[in-house]
């Protein structure tokens, strides 16, 4: 490292997310974004990115690719909030709104060399069946303030659950995963 | 050798004699190609083959090949020409095989024996020529010792050598008789061969590969290549042997050929003598015998066998003994000392390594194809075997344990149905079972013959027939009887009075049955009990009665002479002693002790004797025995619990051979009772771990209350057993069955099995109540045998199952008992001594001394390594090295994770900053990358924090000038400390809304208008403002965020006055306050001035915006009302670049909003150059500002309004006065605003959401806002006002309440108003009622404002709050300037408290009066003096750092007079007369500057402020500044401070 900083040990990350698994929806595309600790910092790359639209697969898996290339660097000094990569599809709805698919977060792989690693998605659930049916209906799926509260644990204790902590946002399920290809090496 | 092979053998060596014969010839045929290759072959060639051989065969064949050569040795010696020592694996061919074998032989040998009485005569001669070489000779001994598979070695040469030779003369013999077929000439039995060959194959192969092997390589062999190949071969036939000879022949008669070509002279042939001589002379060759043991011991020392001795010896790994006993010799040549040999004598050796099944996977073969791999096995289905604790035999799937358990039937010993007769019944049946119990055991007898062979061991051993033994031993022994005497002799004593007592109850209980029959008139019970009486011999027993009462007597007797006579020793020391003492005291008393002692008791005695120093009494001589009372005793007691002499012994016998009345005899009563029984049935059902497995059959219940059952039920089990219950059902009738009782029985010890378990009995009993209407007793309640129901008797129900309990036995003899380790601890058996944790339990683990006990109690083998680990644990733990604590400890490996002490992680750095930092302190919460060494952080890193926690307590007076606002200002940051962690805590609790955006469940109206606005046009052509798109602020970094200035108008600044102007009329700005109303405005008319002509540029004003020191301006317009319209764009930062709600909520920068006014001065010197060029020097001067908090643009997300500019009070060289001319229309809008005003529109670029004020998340105390928003705050800030003066600190509420309070105690009317105002938002301000007008003030900055002025801050009025009432507003406009504030008018106001709800008339809770004290002036005056004036003229030489920068002094002491003057006028009135004043000073400079109005809590604000003006920016070269600063005290430490700020710049 450079003499007058301190000490700091680079994690490089490079791949791609793939293809994904979204058996009732096409047309999706993907974001992607990283969520890191206090003490990591991002020296090149691009800390975000959003995919073009894909199409199904005509092929019997049905398979979303976008094979969309992520490339990023990370300095840091301290494994402790080790990045984690997030994910979030949208696509349209029946009306062509852009609505919210699916969140999905993983840690970056800890060891250098090849991963593949395939998020589950999820989104979050109306809170009423009348709010479900609005939401549909006017294009206004319930979705997170911010894709990134999906890598971090605050607000979900239910420590005190009378009045000021909801049970974190009741979040369905997707039924199928999104795929996510990484390849790191850190130095 | 088996018999069915030595018949083989037999068989098979009759036909190699006669196939010996016709192979010769067939040999002679197929060899001949053989020959050419041999007849090379050097005969010299046999010792070098021999050594290679001795050399390559070694050792594996040695042993086993002794034997047999020996044997052969013999065989051959006996059988002569049939000497060839059969094959040991001929005996390996097939039975079959060998059959058929044996047919065609017999055939052949029928044929033969023709052939071979012919060729006998043809027997050549034998070679002497060849025999006598000496190289033949090693042939032949070699070729002896091939056919013996003999291996020779060099020690056993000679032997092989001798014999050899011994085999030679055999086969010299054999070869003698072998016929010597001519060549070329088939003989009959080669013509038979030939025809029979193909029947017999084996000899064609066996001729095969000598061929092949001779072919090769394997030249040296010669002769010998028989043998391996009859070694190699799996089948020996055997033929082959008489193969090996034939060749040999035929070599032997080649060699004779050979000699003719060849040239013949002797190998260099070295005597295998002298080559073994000199070989031992070079090498050492261990021998091979055994080695004495002595020899490996050191001298004189037995050897040990551990093993014998029952230590555990690891089994040694297998060496081939000769290998062993080389070993040995070796090591006793070679390495003398005897460290190699171990106790017992031989070599140390480690236990055998090999374990008994490989650990690599077998190799596949070339033989096993692929196929075979692959092929399918059926394997039959096991069913699954649960895996748990509580199964037994899990994983073991032939597990099948089997519980017998035998049930043969239940006795009632009480029953509700019991009649009176029944119960003594079962009385009595229990007594005799009793009586019989005892009578069996007899103890009294035992312990009469006990006592008769006591007594006489004491007489022989008081006749002293043993001289040997000493007189002390022998006395020892017999006071050692006599006591046990004593003993015995009270034990059967006891028990005879035992059995005796039995005895009569026992007839007592008869008799009492008896009378009950007889009472009741029938009889229920077969019992019937005979008293059988023995006769005795009266004399004899009374003789021996008599003997027995003497022999008892003497015994007491010398047992009391014998407490006689010590008590008599006693008493006689005692006596001297008391004589002493009494002699000392000879006059004091002299009792008379004598009668009185002797009829005292011994026990008196007794007690007397303690203490005898005290008070001594003269001692008591004892009693003499009486002898005659003794003997009365023993006589009494012997009455009481023996047989008197003669009286007959009494044997009762218990039988059922009484009859039962029958039912027509009974009374009805009985006879119900009788029919009651016969309804009732039992059965039982059998429980395992508390589940049903089985039940009996029910059966009646009999009249003798007993019920067979005799059922066996195998119970196949599955579980480890827990516990076995039976229960005991009744069932009466028809009605369903009753639970009676339970009993538990005991799960049988792995020993018992079958067969061998005994019927026990186990009682039971219920503690159910039952009464019955007829002669039943019932159970559980009293009754009574007597006629007045006296002696009561309860009964419960109870009885006995008799039942065996065992291990079943498997079909082949195996207990199907589940294997012990599975077995729970609560199950105990002896055989568990061997598992250490089942003998002492889990707990005896932890518990070394037991432990240890228990591995010395069983006998643990310390070597066996299985007992290794444990062998040392207890020997660590039973030294005294490591002690066992005696507690427990959670997590005893702790330490050993520990990878560093905690002193040496608290020294980390890193770990210091890691903690700190996760614990959100202040300093560290933002601190991002933390180093990843030690060394990389800095010490200063952590000097501000320990700095302030140092200074926690110390109130440091630095900073905060006075020490009163000093420790306020520390109690200020301690509850923002407080709050900021309470909000950080709840920062981490979000809400649903905080993560996720969710449509709120739409209305009708938000439907409709959804509906609606799809009809509407796409494009209006009057577009509606829509809502900006807020933005959380989690995801932000710096430079998004901007503030947005946006700078419209401003109206009434102050223009210029020429500086040449004279001293000029009150302005109106100089008016006073009372004037101001007292004059309407029309009175006012303009006074000036012709100087300006209209129309001329009186102030050119530009406004300059400050925020976080970034700095932005306008361009210049110009007038005083003029007009920017410009957008002024500030970047914002966030502090520590921390985006979040909470930090941006923290934020106390203040935009500043600066107005300028840009004066341009001609600084052209000379008056030539003006034509050709403008030189001039911008300087601006300032007019005024507007503060507004970067928090205040947060939380309202815009702010849009006319704001008054603070403008100093004097203002040199501007004025106000010529708008009055321009603006004349608006005058009377305005007639009562004072000042000049600027137009903002503010906001901030994206538009962050709030988020909840950090107040309302964590403050308790507003939670009731919500009902009663003017009441309880106003209470609630009423109970704070005390505080808030202390503090010197409050918002607006709390300052509009104090205002209010202080108007009201004034004595006028006033109001509390809540509102909206711009730029607070949501406050309160104060309104009064002051001669027919309304006035609002602000309560922080004091200004008043009429209800008509459209600069009112006030947008709009929610509800006024009087001193008794509270008032809604309720019309339809709330702007002040619309809305009527009379209160009385209901339409308007709605008042809280009403005739519903009257005022409660509640008292405050505040303190009657305010007090407040004087402040300290001379503290004030050192404030201004040395602290503020100083830190201000420091921090402007600080912001001029490339000039020098002067302090006229003249200038500020003039202007530190002149600021008092302004304290006492408020500003007001001054200006001309200070204007005259500096002229008249400071005629020839051109001055510049205003003073500075504002209260004082902290430094920070008045240096903001200096800062602002822009003072400091004059760079004219010869500028001069002066700074003054007063500062006027107020009661309760509130501070007024003014600040003169001035530059001069001198005239030329």
């Amino acid at each position: 490292m450079a003499a007058g900083g301190p000490s700091v040990f680079l994690l490089m990350v490079n791949g791609q997310v793939e293809s994904a698994q979204f058996p009732e929806f096409d047309n999706l595309y993907c974001k992607y974004c990283f969520v890191y600790g206090q003490d990591w910092a991002p020296t090149a790359g691009l800390e975000e990115g959003i995919s073009q639209i894909t199409s199904k697969s005509r092929d019997a898996c049905h398979a979303l690719v976008w094979n969309f290339p992520i490339d990023i660097t990370f300095k840091s000094t301290n494994p402790f909030g080790w990045p984690q990569i997030v994910l979030s599809v949208y696509g349209p709805d029946v009306f062509g709104n852009d609505v919210v698919r699916g969140y999905g977060a993983v840690h970056v792989p800890f060891s250098p060399g090849r991963h593949k690693r395939t998020i589950p998605m999820f989104v979050p659930e109306s809170t009423s069946k009348l709010q479900k049916f609005t939401s549909w209906f006017m294009g206004r799926r319930p979705e997170y303030t911010d894709p990134k509260v999906v890598a971090q644990g605050e607000g979900r204790e239910e420590e005190n659950t009378e009045a000021e902590i909801p049970k974190a946002a009741g979040v369905c399920l997707c039924p199928s995963p999104a795929q996510l290809t990484l390849t790191f090496c850190p130095q | 050798m088996n018999p069915r092979e030595e018949k083989v053998k037999i068989i098979t060596e009759e036909f190699i004699e006669n196939d010996e014969d016709a192979n010769v010839g067939k040999r002679k045929k197929n060899s001949k190609v053989q020959r050419q290759p041999r007849k090379k072959q050097p005969p010299t060639t046999g010792p070098d083959k021999m050594v290679s051989e001795e050399s390559h065969l070694g050792n594996q064949q040695e042993p086993a090949q002794d034997k047999p050569q020996t044997r052969l040795l013999s065989v051959t010696a006996r059988r002569g020409p049939r000497s060839l020592p059969p094959i040991p694996s001929a005996s390996r061919i097939g039975f079959a095989e060998f059959s058929m074998r044996e047919r065609m032989r017999e055939k052949l040998q029928a044929a033969r024996s023709k052939a071979e009485s012919a060729l006998l005569q043809e027997i050549p001669t034998p070679r002497p020529r060849r025999l006598r070489s000496p190289s033949v000779k090693e042939l032949e001994t070699e070729f002896g010792t091939e056919s013996g598979k003999e291996v020779g070695s060099t020690q056993q040469e000679d032997d092989s050598q001798s014999y050899s030779r011994v085999k030679f003369h055999v086969s010299a013999r054999k070869i003698k008789s072998k016929p010597q077929v001519p060549p070329g000439f088939p003989s009959a039995e080669e013509a038979y061969n030939f025809f029979t060959f193909t029947f017999d194959p084996e000899p064609e192969e066996a001729e095969e590969k000598p061929k092949h092997q001779d072919g090769t390589n394997q030249e040296e062999e010669e002769g010998e290549e028989e043998p391996p190949a009859q070694e190699g071969a799996n089948r020996m036939d055997e033929e082959e042997l008489p193969h090996g000879k034939d060749a040999e022949n035929f070599l032997l008669g080649l060699d004779h050929t050979a000699n003719e070509f060849l040239a013949v002279r002797p190998a260099d042939y070295e005597s295998v003598h002298v080559r073994l001589q000199r070989e031992k002379e070079m090498l050492f060759i261990p021998s091979r015998l055994t080695v004495p043991t002595y020899k490996k011991l050191p001298e004189n020392v037995q050897p040990r066998f551990l093993e014998d001795e029952g230590l555990y010896i690891g089994e040694r790994p297998e060496v081939a003994r000769t290998n062993q006993n080389i070993m040995e010799n070796r090591l006793l040549t070679q390495e003398p000392g005897r460290r190699w040999f171990g106790d017992d004598g031989r070599i140390l050796a480690l236990p055998n390594p090999i374990k008994p099944f490989p650990s690599r996977p077998p190799v596949l073969t070339q033989e096993q194809s692929i196929k075979t791999e692959l092929e399918t096995l059926y394997k039959k289905a096991v069913k699954y075997v649960h895996r748990s604790q509580h199964m037994i035999g899990s994983g073991d799937p032939s597990g099948n344990f089997q519980l017998d358990i035998d049930i043969s039937g239940l006795i009632f010993t009480h029953h509700p149905c019991f009649s009176r007769e029944h119960v003594l019944a079962a009385k009595l049946a229990q007594l005799y079972d009793q009586y019989l119990a005892r009578h069996q055991r007899n103890k009294a007898k035992f312990l009469t013959d006990k006592l008769q062979a006591l007594r006489n061991a004491v007489q022989t051993g008081l006749n002293p027939e043993k001289p040997h033994q000493s007189l002390d031993m022998i006395q020892k022994t017999i006071n050692e009887y006599k006591s046990e005497i004593r003993q015995t002799r009270k034990l059967r004593d006891a028990e005879q009075e035992r059995d005796r007592t039995l005895l009569k109850t026992i007839i007592k209980v008869w008799k009492e049955m008896k009378s009950l029959r007889e009472f009741q008139r029938f009889t229920n019970t077969p019992l019937k009990l005979v008293l059988r009486k023995e006769k005795v011999d009266q004399k004899a027993d009374e003789e021996a009665y008599e003997a027995e009462i003497q022999a008892e007597i003497s015994e007491l007797l010398e047992e009391h002479t014998e407490e006689y006579e010590q008590k008599m020793e006693e008493y006689r020391t005692s006596y001297q002693q008391w004589k002493a003492w009494k002699k000392a005291q000879v006059c004091k008393h002299r009792p008379d002790q004598a009668g009185s002692g002797r009829a005292e008791e011994h026990p008196e005695e007794e007690t007397e004797e303690p203490y005898p120093e005290e008070d001594p009494v003269k001692p008591t001589p004892p009693e003499p025995t009486d002898q005659a009372a003794i003997e009365q005793q023993v006589r009494e007691r012997a009455a009481q619990s023996r047989r008197r002499p003669g009286e007959p012994t009494l044997l009762p016998e218990l039988s059922l051979a009484g009859s039962v009345t029958p039912n027509d005899q009974c009374p009805r009563a009985e006879v119900w009772r009788r029919e009651d029984v016969k309804r009732r049935s039992v059965y039982l059902k059998v429980l395992f771990n508390n589940k049903e497995v089985s039940r009996t059959v029910s059966r009646q219940l009999g009249t003798d209350f007993r019920v067979h059952f005799g059922q066996i039920f195998n119970l196949q089990i599955f579980n480890w057993p827990e516990s076995l219950t039976l229960q005991v059902y009744e069932t009466v009738g028809h009605s369903s069955p009753t639970l009676l009782a339970e009993v538990f029985l005991p799960i049988p010890e792995t020993t018992v099995v079958t067969g061998r378990a005994p019927i026990e009995e186990v009682e039971f009993s219920s503690n159910q109540h039952v009464t019955l209407d007829h002669e039943g007793v019932g159970s559980g309640v009293p009754f009574s045998f007597e006629a007045d129901g006296s002696n009561q008797l309860i009964l419960m129900t109870s009885g006995k199952v008799s039942h065996s309990v065992a291990w079943a036995v498997g079909e082949n003899g195996i207990p199907l008992i589940p294997p012990l380790s599975q077995q729970n601890i609560g199950f105990r058996s002896a055989l568990k001594r061997a598992d250490a944790i089942s003998s002492i339990g889990t707990s005896g683990v932890t518990d070394m001394k037991k432990l240890a006990k228990w591995a010395a109690e069983s006998k643990l083998d310390p070597n066996d390594p299985n007992n290794g680990p444990l062998m040392q644990l207890i020997s660590v733990a039973t030294s005294g090295e490591s002690y066992v604590p005696d507690f427990f400890r959670l997590e005893q490996l702790q330490q050993e994770f520990n990878f560093v002490s905690d002193e040496e992680l608290n020294r980390s750095k890193r770990f210091r900053l890691l903690h700190l930092r996760s614990q959100q302190v202040p300093e560290f919460r933002n601190y991002k990358q933390i180093p990843i060494y030690d060394r990389e952080i800095m010490e200063k890193v952590f000097q501000d924090y320990e700095k302030r926690l140092r200074d926690r307590n110390v109130i440091e007076t630095k900073d905060h000038i006075d020490t009163h606002r000093a420790v306020v200002a520390k109690y200020l940051q301690q509850v923002r400390e407080s709050v900021i962690n309470r909000f950080l805590i709840a920062k981490h609790h979000f809400l649903l809304a905080d993560l996720v955006v969710e449509e709120e469940v739409p209305n009708i109206s938000i439907l409709g208008l959804n509906l609606f606005k799809l009809a509407e046009q796409k494009r209006p052509l009057r577009p509606r403002r829509k809502g900006r798109k807020k933005v959380t602020a989690q995801n932000l970094s710096d430079g998004d965020i901007k503030l947005l200035v946006n700078i419209i108008r401003a109206y009434d600044l102050p223009v210029r006055k020429p500086t040449a102007s004279k001293f000029q009329q009150p302005s109106r700005s100089s008016r006073t306050f009372r004037e101001k109303h007292a004059a309407s405005p029309d009175t006012r008319s303009p006074t000036h001035s012709a100087d300006y002509p209209l129309g001329q540029v009186l102030v050119r004003p530009f406004v300059e915006v400050s925020f976080q020191r970034t700095i932005c301006h306008t361009t210049t317009a110009e007038g005083p009302n003029p007009s920017w319209n410009e957008e002024l764009e500030l970047p914002f930062r966030a502090p520590n670049g921390d985006y979040s709600t909470a930090s941006l909520q923290s934020v106390k920068d203040v935009v500043f909003i600066n107005i300028f006014d840009e004066v341009l001065y001609d600084v052209l010197e000379d008056d030539r150059e003006r034509g050709n060029g403008i030189h001039t020097r911008i300087e601006r001067h300032w007019l005024g500002c507007v503060k507004i908090p970067f928090s205040t643009i947060y939380f309202q997300a815009r702010i849009d309004g006319t704001f008054k500019i603070d403008i100093p009070p004097v203002l040199l060289g501007y004025s106000k006065e010529q708008n009055m001319i321009i603006e004349r229309d608006f005058d009377s809008v305005r007639s009562l605003s004072e000042g000049s005003y600027i137009t903002l529109f503010i906001t901030i670029e994206p538009q962050l959401v709030p988020g909840e004020s950090v107040r309302e998340k964590v403050t308790v105390r507003r939670h009731h806002i919500n009902f009663w928003p003017g009441a309880v705050s106003m209470y609630v800030f009423f109970s704070f006002r005390q505080q808030f003066l202390d503090l010197l600190a409050g918002d607006e509420e709390e300052h509009a309440v104090l205002l209010c309070n202080y108007f009201l105690f004034l004595g006028k009317k006033a109001w509390l108003v809540i509102g909206n105002a711009i730029p607070e938002g949501p406050t309160a301000y104060v309104l009064t009622w002051e001669k027919s007008h309304y006035f609002i003030w602000n309560p922080c900055s004091g200004h008043f404002y009429g209800q008509f002025d459209t600069f009112c801050p006030l947008k709009n009025v929610g509800c006024l709050i009087g001193p008794d009432n509270i008032w809604f507003n309720i019309q339809q406009y709330d702007s002040p300037l619309r809305i009527n504030f009379d209160v009385t008018k209901p339409k308007l106001w709605k008042s809280f408290f009403s005739r519903s709800l009257p005022y409660p008339g509640l008292s405050s809770i505040q303190p009657e009066e305010l007090i407040y004290q004087n402040t300290d002036k001379v503290a004030a005056a050192e404030l201004q003096d040395s602290r503020i004036e100083k830190i201000l003229k420091e921090k402007i030489m600080d912001w001029r750092p490339r000039h020098l920068t002067r302090w006229n002094r003249y200038c500020t002491s003039t202007l530190r007079h002149f600021l008092p003057l302004l304290e006492s006028s408020q500003g007001e009135d001054v200006e001309d007369e200070h204007r005259a004043e500096l002229l008249k000073q400071l005629g020839d400079y051109r001055f510049s500057g205003f003073p500075l109005h504002m209260p004082y809590s902290e430094l920070k604000p008045l240096i903001d402020a200096v800062y602002s003006t822009g003072v400091h920016n004059i760079d004219v070269p010869n500028v001069e500044f002066a700074l003054a600063v007063y500062i006027h005290p107020y009661p309760k430490n509130v501070l007024s401070v003014w600040i003169y700020v001035a530059s001069l710049i001198r005239n030329r």
